[in-house]
C-alpha cells in the first residue's frame, strides 16, 4: 500500500495547518481530527493524547454494549438466562436474538453497501479487515442513532477518513524506519537497548537520509535527542510514544485503535458536532424540526445551490430551471457523499482538506419568525464553502450544460463530471464563491427570496418551490395558472398605481395619450371582469411553441442575462455594466416612456414564454419607471417579493396583451427595460390591436432613438450606463411613477448616450441578433395569436381586430430595422 | 413463535400424513427435508435423507425401520451407517437428544403431540438447531400444560466425547 501514501503534490491552497497546532499538514487523520472537533486544536501534545484515548475509551464501550453476541454466554451471568424470552424465536423485542436479528438485517445492508466501495482501491478497501471496520463503524453508529438509521452513501463518507488515518500510520512507519533509535522503548527515560547490534546497524542503513542530522550520523552510534529532530518528525514521535500521556491507548497515530477513531471522526463529521452543517441531516428524508421552509434538508440545501448559482451565473442558472433540473437530482448524491463520487480519491482528500478546515459553527441563529430566510447550508462557513464548491463544480460545466437541449443530457453531464479536472482552480473558485455565499445568505436579498417563497409555498408542491424561489426575478419554469393570476393581481395594482402617476404626464408621442386614455380604461374594466384568467389559458396553448424558439434564444442572450441578473444582486459580480444602471438610472425615462408604450403593447401580445424569455434578458432592477426618483428605492424594491412578482407580471401582462385586451398594456411609460431590444421584438409581434398603431408611430421614435444611441457611445452617464440599451421600458415595472421622468426625459435620450463601451457594442450585436430571432417567433405566433383574439372580450378587441393586422406587419417591418441596426453597431 | 424468515431449514422425520402440512411448513421456510413416515400419503417421500448444513453432516429418518423404536444402539447403527455428526429420528413422540460416539441422536418428538402407541402423555415438542461453526446449540421448545418451555443444550463437533450440557 506504499504506493497510495499521500505523497502527491499539494495544491497550494490545501494543507491548511491552523496556526496554533503543530506541523500537522502532512498527517491527515491527526488534521482532520483536530478540524473536526474531536481534538482540540491545542498545540499540547499530551492534551492530544488524552482525548484521543478518551474518545477511543468511548468507543469500546459503545462497541461492546452494542454488538451483541447471544452465542457468546454473557460475563457475570453464571445463571441460564431466561430461556423462554432468549430463544431465537423469541418474538420479544427485549430478547438478546431480537436484537442479534436486527443487527443481522442492517449489516446485510451495509454490507450490501460496502462490497462495492471504491472498487478501483480495492487493494485496500476490499480487504477482510479493512471492510470488517468498516462494518463494525457503520454498524455501530447506526445503532447508536436509530433515527437515522443507515442510508446508503455512509459509507462513501466514512471510507476517505478510515484511508487517511491509514495513511497517517503508514507514515508513522516510515518514520519509524528512519529514526528507529527515536522508537525504542524510553521507558522512564532509559531506553532499553536490548539487542544493541541490530538496532545500531539498522541505524547505519538509513544513514543516508538525507532528512535530518541523524541520517548524516550514519557511522556513530549517537542517539539524537528528541529535540533536535524536525517538528513534524518530534510530533511524530512523541504522538506515537507507547509510554507517553494515558500510554498505549493514547498513542494518537495507532493501527489498532484505527477503528476507534475512524469512528470518532465519522460521528462528528455526521453529527456536526454544535455545528451548522451535520451530514446526518442530507439522509434524512423529513423535513427538520426548525426548518423555515418545510423541506427536508438535503431539498433545502439544493435550493441553496441553486440560489447561490442565480447570483453568480444566473443564465446558467435559468437554463437549468428553464429545462427543468431539479437541483437535487444531482446535489443528492454530490452533498449526501460530499462529491465523494464526483472525484478520484486524492483529488477528493484534497478538497475535504478544505472543507474541513472551514469552520463550522453557525454564524446566526435561524429563527422561525423572522422574515428573513435563510439557508442553513449556508449558515457556517463549512457549509457556504460546499455550497461554493458544488457552485463552482456546475460552473465548470457550463459551457457543456447550456449546449443542452434536455434535462437528460443535462443530468448526464452533472453527474458524470470529469476525471481530469484542473481541482486548484476549482479549488480557488470555490473559496471566491463561499464569502458570496456568505454575504448572500444574510442579505436582504434573501428576505425577498423568503417573501417569494413564502408566498409561493402554498401553491407549490414542494419539490417546486426551489426552482420557483431561487430565481425571484426570473420565473421561467411552468407554473400552474395560480401563480399568473397571482402575479396578474399584483401587477394589476402596480399598473393602476403608475396609471395614476402617468396620467399627469405629457407624453411626446401623441400617439400616447390615446393609448394612455385607452390603457385607463381598459385596466378600469379589467378590474372587475376576471378576464385575466381566461387570457392566460389562452396563451398557455401558444407556449409550446414559443417555448423551445425562446429557449434557443435565451442561449443567446445568457451573457446579457448574466449581467443583468448579476447586477440584481450583486453589483460586483456584473459582467456588463449597464445592467446594473439600469436600476439607478431614471432619467432615460422620457424616452423610455414613450417606448414603455410601444413596448407594452407589443409585449402585451406576445404570449407568456415570449414573457419569460424577455424577462430573463430585463435587468433584474426593473427600471425605474420614473425614472430618478426612486432609482434606490426600486432596487429594493426589487428585491422585494412584491416587485418582483409584478415585474413578472408586468411582464406577462404585457405579454397577454394579444389576447387581453389592450387594457391590459402596462402603463407607465416610464418603465424602463434594461433589454429594450428583445422587448422590441415581442411588441412586435403583438397582434391586432388598436396599440398596434401607435406602436407603429412609436416605433419610429424607438427607432430613431436607438439610432441616436448609437451615436452617443462615447458618452457617458455618472454612474448609469445603462442606456446601452435604449432605455426600453419594460412595461409595468412596479412603482412607480414615472410622470415626472418623462418630461424631462425627452431632451435627455440624445444627450444620455450612456457610455457604450465596446461591451456595449457587443452586446448591442448580441441584441440585435436576438431581436432577429425574436421577430421570427412572433412572427411564427403571430399566426396563433390572430386565432386567439377572438378569445378576448374586451372593447378595443373588437375595434382592433381589423387593423390590428397591419400594425403588426408594419411593426415587424421596424424590428427587423432595428435589428439590422444593431447588428451593424 | 414460528413466523417465516427466522428459520432456514425444516427436517421433518415424517408423518406428516397430508399435504396440506407440508404446505404450512413451506410456507415457513422453503428449505424443507422429509423423509417418509408409516402414515404418509406421499409416496414419494425418502426413507432416510442426509444433509450438511455448516460443518455438520445431519442424517434424518422416520425410525419405524430401526427395531427396536428408539433403541439407542441401533439408531447409532444408523448414524454410523449414513455417516453423520447429528442423527434425526422420530416416530417414538417423546423428545429425547443423546450424545453418542461423537455424534448427537435427536429425537424432537411430536409436534402436534399426535397419539402415540408407545409412549403415554405426548406433549408437542420440536427442537431448533442453531448451528454455528464447529458447535450446535439445541432449544427444545415443549408444550407444557399449555406452556412454552424452552431448554437449551450445547454440542460442540470435537472428536472426543463431551458431556451434553443438558
Amino acid at each position: 500500500m506504499s504506493k497510495e501514501i499521500v505523497k502527491e503534490e499539494a495544491p497550494s491552497s490545501s494543507g491548511v495547518a491552523p496556526a496554533e497546532s503543530p506541523a500537522f499538514a502532512s498527517l491527515r487523520g491527526l488534521q482532520w481530527r483536530i478540524n473536526l472537533g474531536i481534538l482540540p486544536p491545542s498545540s499540547s501534545i499530551d492534551d492530544l493524547r488524552r482525548v484521543t484515548a478518551d474518545s477511543r475509551r468511548r468507543y469500546a464501550g459503545l462497541r461492546r454494549q452494542l454488538l451483541v453476541d447471544p452465542h457468546v454466554p454473557k460475563d457475570g451471568t453464571s445463571n441460564s438466562p431466561n430461556l423462554v424470552m432468549d430463544n431465537p424465536l423469541s418474538q420479544n423485542p427485549d430478547s438478546t436474538w431480537s436484537q442479534f436479528f436486527r443487527n443481522a438485517e442492517l449489516e446485510k445492508m451495509v454490507n450490501q453497501d460496502l462490497s462495492r466501495l471504491y472498487p478501483e482501491h480495492e487493494s485496500y478497501f476490499q480487504t477482510p479487515g479493512c471492510q470488517g471496520m468498516l462494518r463494525r463503524i457503520l454498524l455501530l453508529w447506526c445503532l447508536r442513532h436509530p433515527e437515522c438509521g443507515y442510508r446508503q452513501g455512509m459509507h462513501e463518507l466514512l471510507a476517505p477518513l478510515l484511508y487517511v488515518l491509514h495513511v497517517d500510520v503508514e507514515r508513522l512507519s516510515e518514520v519509524r524506519k528512519l529514526y528507529e533509535d527515536q522508537f525504542i522503548d524510553k521507558f522512564d527515560g532509559f531506553p532499553f537497548e536490548e539487542n544493541g547490534g541490530p538496532c545500531n546497524f539498522d541505524f547505519k542503513k538509513f544513514s543516508d537520509s538525507g532528512e535530518d542530522e541523524i541520517g548524516s550520523q550514519g557511522n556513530s552510534k549517537k542517539v539524537c535527542s528528541l529535540d533536535e529532530l524536525d517538528p513534524e518528525i518530534q510530533a511524530i514521535v512523541l504522538l506515537s510514544d507507547a509510554y507517553g500521556a494515558e500510554g498505549e491507548l493514547g498513542i494518537v497515530l495507532s493501527e489498532k485503535f484505527m477503528e476507534h477513531d475512524a469512528y470518532c471522526m465519522f460521528d462528528a463529521l455526521m453529527i456536526g458536532a454544535r455545528g451548522s452543517v451535520a451530514m446526518a441531516d442530507f439522509f434524512a428524508s423529513s423535513p427538520a424540526a426548525e426548518s423555515q421552509s418545510g423541506l427536508p434538508p438535503v431539498i433545502e440545501a439544493s435550493a441553496a445551490l441553486y440560489y447561490l448559482l442565480s447570483i453568480v451565473g444566473s443564465s446558467l442558472h435559468t437554463h437549468l430551471v428553464e429545462l427543468g433540473v431539479e437541483p437535487q437530482y444531482f446535489a443528492l448524491r454530490w452533498l449526501r457523499v460530499l462529491f465523494g463520487r464526483e472525484f478520484s480519491l486524492q483529488n477528493l482528500l484534497f478538497i475535504w482538506d478544505e472543507i474541513f478546515s472551514e469552520d463550522n459553527s453557525p454564524l446566526d441563529k435561524v429563527s422561525e419568525d423572522s422574515d428573513h430566510f435563510s439557508f442553513k447550508l449556508l449558515n457556517s462557513c463549512r457549509g457556504a464553502l460546499i455550497a461554493a464548491m458544488a457552485v463552482s463544480m456546475i460552473l465548470y460545466l457550463r459551457s457543456s450544460l447550456l449546449a443542452t437541449e434536455t434535462a437528460t443530457s443535462c443530468l448526464q453531464r452533472l453527474l458524470k463530471f470529469p476525471e481530469s479536472i484542473n481541482l486548484k482552480k476549482l479549488l480557488e473558485k470555490a473559496k471566491s464563491l463561499q464569502i458570496l455565499a456568505l454575504e448572500s445568505n444574510k442579505t436582504p436579498l434573501s428576505s425577498a427570496f423568503g417573501g417569494a417563497y413564502n408566498c409561493t409555498k402554498s401553491q407549490m408542491s414542494s419539490p417546486n418551490v426551489p426552482s420557483v424561489l431561487v430565481s425571484p426575478n426570473t420565473a421561467l419554469s411552468p407554473l400552474p395558472d395560480t401563480y399568473w393570476e397571482e402575479k396578474w393581481r399584483v401587477l394589476h395594482k402596480a399598473e393602476e398605481l403608475r396609471q395614476n402617476s402617468s396620467g399627469k404626464d405629457t407624453p411626446s408621442p401623441s400617439g400616447k395619450k390615446r393609448w394612455a386614455e385607452r390603457v385607463k380604461f381598459g385596466l378600469s374594466r379589467t378590474e372587475s371582469c376576471p378576464s385575466p384568467a381566461r387570457e392566460e389559458k389562452c396563451k398557455r396553448d401558444s407556449h409550446s411553441v414559443r417555448r423551445t424558439l425562446l429557449e434557443d434564444l435565451s442561449k443567446q442572450l445568457g451573457l446579457e442575462e448574466d449581467a443583468e441578473k448579476g447586477g440584481c444582486f450583486e453589483a460586483s459580480n456584473l459582467e456588463d455594466h449597464h445592467s446594473v444602471e439600469v436600476q439607478g438610472e431614471g432619467q432615460n425615462c422620457a424616452i423610455k416612456e414613450s417606448l414603455c408604450t410601444t413596448e407594452n403593447r407589443c409585449e402585451n401580445r406576445s404570449g407568456a414564454v415570449v414573457c419569460e424569455e424577455n424577462s430573463s434578458f430585463f435587468p433584474d432592477p426593473p427600471s425605474p419607471p420614473g425614472c430618478g426618483i426612486n432609482d434606490h428605492e426600486n432596487d429594493t424594491e426589487k428585491s422585494s417579493v412584491a416587485s418582483n412578482l409584478s415585474v413578472d407580471d408586468n411582464d406577462d401582462l404585457q405579454r397577454r396583451s394579444p389576447e387581453d385586451s389592450p387594457h391590459r398594456v402596462s402603463l407607465p411609460p416610464e418603465d424602463v427595460s434594461p433589454s429594450p431590444l428583445p422587448e422590441n421584438e415581442s411588441s412586435g409581434k403583438t397582434s391586432s390591436t388598436k396599440e398596434r398603431r401607435n406602436l407603429s408611430g412609436k416605433f419610429q421614435w424607438f427607432w430613431k432613438f436607438g439610432r441616436s444611441n448609437v451615436e452617443e457611445t462615447s458618452d457617458k452617464r455618472g454612474g448609469t450606463n445603462e442606456a446601452a440599451k435604449p432605455p426600453i421600458h419594460d412595461g409595468n415595472r412596479s412603482t412607480a411613477d414615472s410622470s415626472a421622468t418623462t418630461a424631462s426625459s425627452n431632451p435627455h435620450p440624445i444627450s444620455k448616450g450612456d457610455t457604450m463601451d465596446q461591451n456595449k457594442m457587443g452586446t448591442l450585436k448580441n441584441l440585435g441578433q436576438a431581436m432577429l430571432d425574436h421577430i421570427q417567433v412572433l412572427e411564427s405566433v403571430f399566426q396563433q395569436d390572430q386565432g386567439q383574439v377572438g378569445l378576448l372580450d374586451n372593447l378595443s378587441k373588437n375595434i382592433l381586430v381589423g387593423k390590428g393586422q397591419v400594425t403588426a406587419v408594419t411593426a415587424l417591418k421596424e424590428l427587423r430595422k432595428i435589428s439590422n441596426l444593431l447588428s451593424e453597431m | 413463535m414460528l413466523v417465516p424468515g427466522k428459520i432456514q431449514h425444516i427436517i421433518c422425520t415424517g408423518n406428516l400424513c397430508i399435504k396440506e402440512v407440508q404446505d404450512y411448513l413451506k410456507t415457513l421456510c422453503p428449505d424443507l427435508h422429509i423423509t417418509r413416515g408409516e402414515y404418509d400419503e406421499e409416496t414419494r417421500y425418502p426413507e432416510t435423507k442426509t444433509l450438511t448444513i455448516g460443518q455438520f453432516k445431519l442424517g434424518l429418518c422416520h425410525g419405524h425401520q430401526v427395531i427396536p423404536w428408539g433403541d439407542l444402539d441401533s439408531l447409532a447403527m444408523l448414524q454410523r451407517q449414513l455417516d453423520v455428526d447429528i442423527l434425526v429420528t422420530g416416530h417414538t413422540h417423546q423428545f429425547t437428544a443423546y450424545k453418542h460416539e461423537g455424534g448427537v441422536v435427536i429425537n424432537p418428538g411430536s409436534a402436534t403431540g399426535a397419539y402415540s402407541s408407545i409412549t403415554y402423555d405426548v406433549n408437542p415438542s420440536f427442537v431448533l438447531m442453531d448451528i454455528d461453526g464447529l458447535r450446535v446449540v439445541v432449544y427444545v421448545y415443549e408444550l407444557i400444560d399449555g406452556e412454552v418451555k424452552v431448554d437449551k443444550i450445547d454440542f460442540k463437533k470435537t472428536t472426543t466425547a463431551t458431556h451434553s450440557a443438558h
